[in-house]
């Protein structure tokens, strides 16, 4: 019995050891590579990004507002842009709480999706989107904002407009820089960069150990504010 | 500057991929799976309007790179469909190290959750534990 007992305790031990001991798992690099990259999964949502800034504290969401844009414009590639671009301010419109310019953002919205030929199923979307905003549903308007772009790109794959879904989510994320910069820029907290930045470092090339200040973060809103205003330049639409 | 647009338009090009019909399976598939994530919406969880559909293979995993942000939680949702009998979720880092997550699994249908410490890329496996090649549907969730 005595025996069976050290036996016991010695193969106690030598689990526990092993468990302490155990490396956690490890994907070699040739596999992570071959890893599939999808435009629904791994490029997150303005959503998800300005969930996360906001975690540190309160964000003055409205002082991100920008004027309206045109929305008569007639080169595709700078309606996807825009139309993009719309719809960061839905998901801004939708975090500052604001219903008024949910659905005034809604409205540009589907104008600029009709103009790429997208809008039969959009309408709906956009009768949703003023539902929700009037009614103070926010989740679920955010939900909403998610569904249209999804619905925008996947009609426009349809059509065999990759390079517009690509210029959609392009048009997305520059003024989605510029909002978060701006936010970072208005209400500089060194800690909360250094906990919530360290991956956009990455994107915009600042040194990798180091958190932005603030002089680079004006930097980085100043370079996409200049990319807006391209952007939305009414002159350069043909 | 100009790098850093490029960082951007790479990015993007990258990653848009176009979509490809889904089979009979793979919606039930992922009708299961909205099924698993809809339980992490009671706990403030949003589902996002996004999903990923394959076929996992015995000794094998489907594997998708996703780009998480410090501070937010996220529930990675997976269902498959039979033969496959019994599915995992892991998560690594950039890596390839695995993460701790907390796990849920119930045969066909399995989830990870994790709040990631820093910003930045991260892989989901989805491993065929039990079962013969079947499809899967991966959605996730966060708050």
């Amino acid at each position: 019995m005595i025996r069976l007992a050290r036996l016991g305790a010695i193969g106690l031990i030598a689990s526990v050891l092993a468990a302490i001991g155990a490396e956690p798992a490890r994907l070699p690099a040739d596999q992570l590579a071959k890893a599939v990259r999808s435009d629904s999964i791994s490029i997150p949502t303005p959503g998800e990004l300005f969930a996360a800034l906001e975690k540190p504290g309160k964000t003055d969401w409205s002082g991100q507002y920008r004027g309206p844009i045109p929305v008569t414009y007639r080169n595709r590639a700078q309606i996807a842009l825009n139309l993009g671009g719309l719809i960061a301010d839905g998901f801004v419109a939708v975090e500052a709480k604001d219903s008024q310019q949910v659905k005034n953002i809604g409205s540009d919205i589907i104008k600029l999706a009709k103009a790429l030929g997208v809008s039969q199923n959009l309408l709906s979307r956009g009768n949703s989107i003023n539902e929700f905003a009037e009614n103070n549903e926010w989740d679920t308007l955010q939900e909403e904002l998610e569904a249209t772009q999804n619905e925008v790109k996947s009609s426009m794959q349809s059509h065999s407009d990759q390079d517009l879904v690509i210029l959609v989510s392009l048009g997305g994320w520059i003024r989605g820089t510029q909002v978060v910069s701006g936010a970072i820029m208005h209400n500089y907290d060194e800690r909360s960069v250094s906990e919530q930045l360290p991956g956009i470092e990455k994107l915009v090339s600042f040194p990798a150990d180091k958190a932005p200040s603030l002089d680079e973060v004006r930097k980085v809103n100043e370079a996409v504010g200049k990319v807006m205003e391209e952007i939305e330049n009414k002159a350069v639409a043909k | 500057m100009k790098r850093c647009l490029l960082i951007f338009l790479s990015l993007f090009v990258a990653v848009c991929i176009p979509a490809r019909a889904e089979t009979d399976a793979e919606v039930q598939a992922r009708k299961g799976t909205l099924d698993l994530a809809g339980a992490f919406s009671n706990d403030g969880f949003k589902i996002r309007d996004g999903h990923w559909c394959g076929a996992v293979k015995p000794h094998d995993h489907a594997l998708i790179a996703v780009n998480l942000y410090a501070g937010n939680q996220y529930w990675f949702s997976v269902g498959a469909n039979e033969p496959a009998k019994k599915i995992a979720v892991s998560v690594y880092d950039e890596t390839g190290k695995q993460v701790t997550t907390e796990d849920y699994n119930a045969g066909e249908k399995a989830a990870a959750g994790f709040a990631p410490a820093n910003s930045g890329q991260y892989f989901v496996s989805i491993d065929l534990v039990e079962g013969q090649a079947g499809s899967f549907c991966l959605v996730y969730s966060y708050k």
